[in-house]
């Protein structure tokens, strides 16, 4: 019962995974449908050979790269399935479920000291440097050229706002009834953001409202980019230029300059705190709630839920709704038990549960790289636990032109997210 | 087994960090490069912050967890896409990431308390500083002090390509060169930490007749010294890397002795093992003037204290002529931004480091995988900037998929930039200069690192008195004003 029995989920396409056909629903990320496949063994880690699955399913961890179509190193989260698509697990040998380089985990239960490993006799480093070359790297190289993207466009936009979570919905809103003409950038398929687990916490703007603003974005003449990836902010004589990447193949590149940017990049869920955190099966808690609204998939049929508060608490009503038994994991996590996925967890306390899927519930660190590329100073913050941007209440950055709201300037809800991008489209208009 | 993994793209254990930190490697910087946390698929978006998590726990002081530099792209952006661009629409500026507005992070402090005294200052931790702290620990001179104004690797010694070669168009580089790839070959065994040397060959490739012609010429010099440097077709080049474009080459010289490492580690082999022989190495003290008198520096002046001192050595590369000038001594050293990038890593498929004549491309395959390649611009302006352009990956990316057309689909995961110390006539600058005591150890242009521990021996030499080579003649300051200088012109990645 992996995916809800419902036609709007049900597969119909099939993928072909290192040779084997494994169902899927057109469009929908490959890391969904392995998921779905009862498949999160994607590939075995750089350095120890260890499973590595799909964790954020949003495109910022680098956990589930796989071989596509004779192209290595893809996120499985960020490429849509297509009937007859050739998937290859990498980093393994024979398979990623039987890896015969495995054992260097286990041979080396404390971890390499790879500065100080064999570096003697002269004969014997020489052997060993030319073996763990062999041993590196990821994926191999692609199977061919592919075609050359299209030139890259230049545009200029009154406004950019960088992400269509409540956030960047808010902004773009405010923008769009200020008469800006703006591009709203979103690196999902779909907008909304966190809205998208539909955990329908207090004052959460319903998920309605991202199809009202993008209407409305385009009555004003802007544009939604969908599917977009904001690959750099770079600077153009003292103004700042973005690059964007449409996905596609292959991928296209668009460069676009904006007097007022406005940055609602979000969160990034951190690595599970735990030893063993990184077993395929482990999930940051809002990819399992948007996989299972948008994908009908469950990751499993017991899930462990890590992390107190609202959103944790929300997210395990909602995946019991969904038919899963889940138990919360009150107190911290020694370990996470299993060796090709996660099979349960270990607590301090000694207590013991058993899952076949976990959710990975703190809340998320800012993603303040974007803010950081143009001088936004980041400061500490011990409670957070995170490096949080300087922004002000209207959401202002140091940097003329520059502002950020949401997730990224710490806001807690998706409804002080959604506030603090109209006071920053606001702020924008001037 | 059971590992609590802090970074899953590299691998890094929470145990990893503990061992890092308690080797002194304590700031956010240092931590990243000892550890490769933070250098994967994911930028470090995932790890930053749980790897400051347990540096916090383990006593790391304000300072010390300033976040570590971000480095563009945001995304990985395929090489294909980014040559997409168009690089004359797009400006030579500052790059990014820009400096945080306003006072900035506080900087740690001095990693240990300084000597009243020290018979030799070396000013500036790179590979060249350290070196010679070890060259001069192994002849006896141990009262030595190695100041390095930011962490080890900050400078150009942890910023280059990592390529290194003997195929130089003058006798003196190639008797440099050679004697460099020895010791690099033995730097592993002999200093006891992985430096990642391999022997993959340099492949340059000819894109003209007058570039063969420069090509010729060389593999005569080189031939003299015994070297197996052969000129090639492009077909022939094609059986070492079959990834090339033949179109783009008339011919290609290959010497399969040249070799890449691993830059990092040198620093922190010599590092150790100058210590071990009685020498400080202090980061996070910079010089910021010097007492002088009687036509000698009688001390070196730091925010942690005043160093009387003998002999003081200037191999602060890019930033020698600033040093300098705290001793009223004019260098023409021009530092100016060389650019840099990696790829995602790939299973091994290249092994020479291959360097275009004309465009000024190279690039490599790194021990974890990576591309790592590099192109000079023309345009860039001198100065000490370390930002990163989209201008720099547009003409890389042109280049490299014109010349290997296959590597279009791979993403460019981080890109920076260091500084090349350009003189004149593209030489070093040795020896005496200003104050009786003041020496200097500068001028490398780019190609620092792959001489340096040739050139450290016999800095060592020439200061212990055990002998003068001729560089110490050819490389003085004062060939600038006589006007006897010689141009070499070999200066590539």
């Amino acid at each position: 019962m992996p995916r809800l029995p419902d036609p709007r989920f049900a597969p119909d396409c099939a993928l072909l995974v290192d040779g084997r056909a494994v169902p899927a629903r057109h469009g929908e990320s490959l890391a969904v449908a392995l998921v779905a496949a009862g498949r999160p063994l994607l590939s075995r880690s750089y350095k120890y050979h260890r499973p590595r699955g799909p964790y954020c399913l949003a495109g910022n961890c680098g956990s589930c790269l796989v071989r596509v179509d004779g192209v290595p190193n893809l996120r499985a989260c960020e490429t849509p399935c297509r009937d007859g698509m050739r998937v290859e697990t990498q980093n393994a040998w024979p398979s990623a479920a039987h890896d015969a380089l495995g054992a260097i985990d286990w041979l080396a239960p404390g971890g390499l000291d790879v500065h100080h490993m064999l570096t003697r006799p002269a004969l014997v480093n020489r052997v060993m440097v030319g073996v763990s070359r062999r041993l590196a790297g990821l994926g191999r190289l692609p199977d061919s050229a592919g075609s050359e993207p299209p030139p890259a466009t230049e545009e200029r936009f009154d406004a950019l706002v960088l992400g269509a979570g409540p956030a960047g919905l808010g902004a773009a809103e405010a923008l769009a009834r200020g008469a800006r003409r703006l591009l709203l950038v979103e690196r999902a398929e779909r907008l909304g953001g966190r809205l998208r687990a539909r955990l329908d916490l207090p004052g959460d703007p319903d998920l309605s409202w991202a199809e009202e603003v993008a209407s409305a974005v385009e009555r004003a003449g802007g544009e939604v980019a969908r599917s977009t990836a904001l690959a750099g902010l770079f600077t153009d004589g003292g103004t700042p230029a973005c690059l964007l990447l449409a996905r596609g193949a292959p991928e296209r590149a668009r460069l676009v300059r904006a007097a007022h940017i406005v940055v609602c990049t979000g969160g990034v869920s951190s690595p599970p705190a735990f030893e063993s955190g990184d077993l395929p099966g482990v999930f940051a808690g809002r990819a399992l709630a948007v996989a299972l609204t948008e994908h009908g998939v469950l990751a499993g049929r017991r899930a462990a839920v890590v992390g107190e508060g609202p959103e944790a608490e929300a997210l395990a009503d909602r995946l019991r709704g969904a038919g899963m038994a889940v138990e919360s994991a009150r107190g911290e996590v020694a370990r996470a038990l299993g060796r090709l996925r996660v099979r349960g967890l270990l607590l301090r306390g000694g207590e013991r549960l058993e899952c076949d899927s976990v959710a990975e519930a703190r809340p998320p660190v800012p993603a303040a790289e974007a803010l950081r590329a143009l001088g936004v100073p980041v400061r500490w913050d011990e409670a957070a636990g995170a490096f949080l941007p300087e922004v002000d209440p209207s959401g202002r950055t140091a940097v003329p032109g520059l502002f950020a709201a949401g997730e990224v300037a710490r806001a807690a809800t998706g409804a002080e997210a959604a506030d603090g991008g109209r006071r920053a489209g606001e702020a924008a208009l001037g | 087994m059971g590992k609590e993994i802090l970074c899953a793209c590299e691998d890094v254990t929470v145990e990893e960090v503990r061992r890092a930190f308690a080797l002194g490697f304590r700031d956010l910087e240092s931590v990243k490069r000892y550890t490769g946390f933070g250098t994967g698929p994911c930028q470090g978006k995932s790890c930053l912050a749980a790897t400051v998590r347990e540096l916090v726990r383990l006593g790391a002081t304000p300072a010390e967890i300033a976040p570590f530099t971000s480095r563009p792209p945001l995304h990985p952006a395929p090489l294909g896409a980014l040559a997409s661009l168009d690089p004359e629409d797009l400006p030579l500026d500052p790059g990014v990431p820009r400096p945080p507005a306003g006072a900035g992070a506080p900087r740690p402090a001095a990693s240990g308390p300084l000597p009243a005294r020290a018979e030799v200052v070396i000013v500036g931790g790179g590979i060249m500083g350290l070196g010679l702290a070890f060259e001069l620990g192994r002849r006896g001179v141990s009262d030595v002090l190695v100041l390095e104004r930011s962490y080890l690797n900050a400078g150009a010694s942890g910023r280059n390509g990592g390529g290194v070669r003997a195929q130089w168009s003058t006798p003196t580089m190639v008797r440099l060169g050679l004697r460099s790839l020895e010791i690099f070959s033995r730097f592993a065994a002999e200093m006891g930490v992985n430096v990642w040397f391999r022997r993959g060959g340099y492949l340059f490739l000819a894109p003209d007749e007058e570039h063969r012609g420069l090509l010729e010429r060389n593999l005569a010099v080189q031939r003299g010294f015994g070297m197996r440097t052969r000129l090639l077709s492009p077909g022939e080049a094609l059986r070492i890397v079959p990834e090339l474009d033949p179109t783009c080459f008339v011919a290609a010289s290959y010497n399969p002795d040249d070799g890449v490492v691993f830059p990092w580690p040198f620093l922190w082999g010599y590092a150790a093992r100058a210590e071990a022989a009685g020498a400080r190495v202090r980061t996070f003290c910079p010089v910021e003037g010097f007492d002088i008198g009687g036509g000698r520096i009688r001390a070196v002046l730091t925010p942690a204290g005043r160093v009387a001192c003998e002999t003081v050595v200037n191999a602060s590369g890019a930033w020698s002529p600033e040093v300098a000038r705290l001793a009223g001594v004019s260098l023409p050293n021009r530092p100016t931004r060389h650019e840099i990038l990696v790829t995602e890593p790939l299973k091994p498929w290249l092994d020479p480091l291959v360097s275009a004549l004309g465009t000024g491309l190279y690039f490599s395959q790194s021990q974890r995988g990576e591309i790592v390649g590099g192109m000079g611009d023309p345009a860039e302006p001198e100065g000490v900037e370390a930002g990163s352009t989209l201008r720099f990956l547009a003409r890389f990316s042109r280049a490299l998929t014109r010349l290997a057309p296959v590597t279009r689909p791979l993403r460019v995961m981080r890109q920076w930039a260091g500084a090349y110390d350009v003189t004149p006539d593209n030489g070093p600058i040795l020896g005496a200069a200003g104050p009786a005591n003041f020496l200097q150890l500068s001028g490398f242009v780019g190609h620092g690192f792959m001489m340096a521990p040739a050139v450290a021996e016999l800095y060592a030499d020439f200061l212990t008195g055990r002998g003068k080579d001729e560089i110490f003649d050819r490389f003085t300051l004062e060939r600038f004003s006589r006007g006897d200088s010689v141009r070499e012109d070999f200066i590539i990645g």
